[in-house]
């Protein structure tokens, strides 16, 4: 969002600058030569045998520029230093953009584009993802870098195998190769496409325009350190929330906690980066328990001895699953008194769905080991006895019953030899 | 009506003789019907990690719809049990001699008897000695009777605290929830292995019984199959002169068809059951 509402006044100041410096020369003019003379002229072009060529764009029709950003420059604006003989010899063919897009050049210079540009040479430049000729504002619906537009245009890279195989390495390559296939598929793509929301996050809202970098370089905003703060420009009041919780860096641990020595998770551990689904989806809620359990193991495997956790994953929503109890931004240590499962604040946690839950009904375990004779004695003794009575029942009956058929086995044996040695 | 070759309560020659009375097979009807559901709504949650739970909760409706079969169930067993204790109340009323319903040949009451029966029945296992003769209850039916006795009350009791938590909350601390869960999900794991398995085993499926016995829905079985599998009670009853009071026509056949069917059924669902859970347990 920040690097389209940056473009708007970069563009309009250049524009501003370059339209005076450049006023004084006709349109379409280069100084004492008439550069439409040739290139407006399709079948001059043509007849030098170069229309249908890659050089087409050789054939610069007189309207090219009109209703573009660059609507009031001239040709000589950008390809400066033409002499008016033929074959032209230029001495620079096209102006750099940072010339006057200075703050996105710069941007450009710090990103992975310009670094495998240089090194391997055909990552992009500012005319890959613009265009050249028909450059328009971001804002404007014919530009590539228009929010509906985004997602396609780097796809043309993005979602080239060959490309991916190129420059990406690592754990990136797997999430380059699902990016594009999984985007168009989560709430931020099926916004911009089916809602036609175009506030909806597309590549360069999380991954910047200019200054892309990978997620492992400390600047990039995709950085694990700085996703909070990315998603958090859209989602601020999640951001707001989330940053004082015990996910937050700056919050306590718990000890004891069975994710005391665990990284802290960021927004795209739980929501994924490419495929993130509304969260008020049955989908999401089933799933994001199993999220949750990858750092909280033992709460995860004993929430599954109770009846929300059996209910959960027999994949039914209609039960407490870990944020509704925890909240799911909020959640914070059962020590600290903000915490939903404060215990002065479960009576009204457990009521939001149990209504009358009282201080005696909050004295359930929702996180239950009966096997742990030294947390929960209470449990222990009838989980004990239980298992006991179910063993030895079973343990005498099943003896009784094997017995019981090698003994007919026997009887039927010795009445068949009885029966035959009483024919003859 | 011809024996059927599949049913252990039509084998060797009659006549027929009442064994249980329309209360008797009327309540058993309902255990059947209860605790088959209560069974296949409850389990799958026992085993919600299983790779058949989802399947067969999709099955029965989905958790909603599990949850109104096995509270309707439990209604059903709750009937059953007060309806027995309601037919023993009237049975003690109306017998003059009240000692013989729980004490005696005829009592359902586990008595020293029973005991010798079991080392009995262990050396007879062994080649040691005959097999023990039975009266009209056999120690594995007095332990099945006693078994749903002591599991409705311990299973239902649970039940009604995880049915009602906010009211029991009232007078019990909430860990007791986690108490009743262990003790609910294990007694019906209990009694769901022990029907399907033993007293299946017991009933229908060990030599001499195999494929099916209806006499718990027909209510009547042979002489010889009387003989062979009661002949304390066989003895008493000839002993007694009370043989002819007791001797019973055929089934119908439709009654024979609909307890076959019913039985088979039954038995059905209940070794897929067994199946499933042992499934869930090597799993």
């Amino acid at each position: 969002m920040r690097m389209r509402a940056l473009m708007r006044p970069l563009l309009i100041l250049s524009a501003a600058a370059l339209g005076g410096a450049a006023r004084a020369p006709a349109r379409g003019q280069a100084p004492g030569v008439q550069c439409a003379k040739c290139h407006a002229n399709r079948d001059f072009i043509a007849g030098k045998g170069r229309l249908g060529q890659p050089d087409s764009m050789l054939y610069v029709p007189d309207t090219t520029l009109e209703h573009t950003a660059h609507a009031s420059l001239t040709c000589a604006a950008c390809h400066r230093g033409y002499d008016a003989g033929y074959p032209h010899h230029a001495s620079q063919i096209v102006v750099p953009c940072r010339t006057c897009h200075e703050q996105a050049g710069n941007d450009w210079d710090a990103s992975i584009h310009a670094a495998n540009a240089a090194t391997k040479g055909d990552a992009p430049s500012c005319v890959a993802c613009h265009g050249n000729h028909r450059i328009y504002s971001a804002k404007d619906p014919r530009s590539p870098t228009y929010p509906l537009n985004v997602a396609g245009m780097c796809g043309r890279c993005h979602g080239d195998a060959r490309i991916i195989g190129r420059y990406f390495t690592g754990p990136d390559k797997l999430q380059a190769r699902i990016a594009t296939v999984q985007f168009p598929k989560s709430v931020h793509g099926t916004a911009l496409t089916d809602a036609g929301l175009i506030v909806s996050a597309t590549c360069s809202d999380c991954h910047g325009a200019h200054k892309i970098l990978p997620a492992d370089s400390a600047a990039s905003s995709v950085n694990r350190a700085n996703i909070p703060a990315t998603c958090g420009r859209c989602h601020a009041g999640i951001a707001q929330v989330f940053d004082a919780s015990a996910h937050s860096p700056t919050y306590p641990r718990t000890p004891g906690a069975s994710a005391a020595k665990k990284d802290r998770p960021v927004c795209s551990d739980c929501h994924s980066a490419h495929a993130i689904v509304r969260a008020d989806q049955p989908r999401w809620l089933l799933g994001v328990v199993a999220e949750c359990g990858s750092c909280h193991e033992r709460e995860y495997e004993t929430y599954f001895e109770t009846y929300h956790g059996q209910v959960t994953q027999l994949g039914f929503g209609l039960v407490a699953k870990c944020s509704d109890c925890h909240t799911a931004h909020d959640m914070r240590s059962v020590t600290d008194p903000k915490s939903t499962v404060y215990a002065t604040n479960l009576t009204a946690t457990c009521g939001r769905c149990h209504a009358g839950a009282n201080a005696g009904f909050v004295k359930y375990y929702a996180h239950p080991d009966p096997t742990n004779l030294g947390k929960y004695p209470r449990l222990f003794w009838p989980w004990a006895f239980m298992t006991g009575l179910l063993v030895s029942v079973m343990a005498f009956f099943a003896l009784h019953t094997a017995l019981w058929l090698m003994r007919s086995f026997i009887e039927y044996r010795r009445a068949r030899q009885r029966a035959h040695g009483s024919k003859p | 009506m011809t024996p059927h070759p599949l049913n252990a309560s039509d084998r060797g020659a009659g006549p027929y003789l009442w064994r249980f009375s329309p209360i008797h097979r009327v309540l058993h009807v309902l255990i059947i019907v209860s605790f088959l559901g209560l069974a296949i709504t409850g389990l799958p949650l026992r085993f919600a990690y299983a790779p058949w739970g989802r399947w067969l909760m999709q099955l029965v409706g989905g958790v909603v719809a599990a949850g109104l079969i096995h509270r309707v169930c439990a209604i059903i067993t709750f009937g059953y049990f007060f309806a027995h204790l309601a037919y023993v109340t009237k049975l003690l009323l109306k017998t003059p001699d009240k000692k013989k319903i729980f004490w005696g040949p005829e009592s359902i009451v586990p008595q020293p008897k029973d005991l010798f029966d079991v080392i009995a029945m262990f050396k007879w296992f062994f080649g040691k000695g005959p097999q023990p003769r039975f009266d009209r209850f056999s120690y594995m039916e007095k332990f099945d009777y006693m078994g749903v006795f002591w599991g409705v009350a311990i299973i239902g009791t649970s039940g009604l605290f995880l049915w009602f938590p906010t009211f029991f909350a009232r007078l019990f601390p909430g860990w007791v929830f986690n108490v009743a869960t262990i003790i609910h999900g294990d007694e019906a794991l209990l009694a769901t292995s022990f029907i399907f398995t033993i007293h299946f085993f017991n009933v229908h499926f060990r030599p001499g019984k195999f494929p099916i016995d209806t006499v718990i829905f027909t209510g009547r079985a042979t002489t010889d199959y009387m003989r062979e599998e009661h002949p304390l009670e066989y003895e008493r009853l000839q002993r007694d002169g009370r043989m002819k009071d007791l001797v019973a026509p055929p089934a119908s056949a439709a009654a024979h068809l609909w307890s076959v069917t019913m039985g088979f059924i039954s038995l059905g669902v209940g070794v897929t059951v067994i199946v499933l859970v042992l499934w869930a347990l090597l799993h």
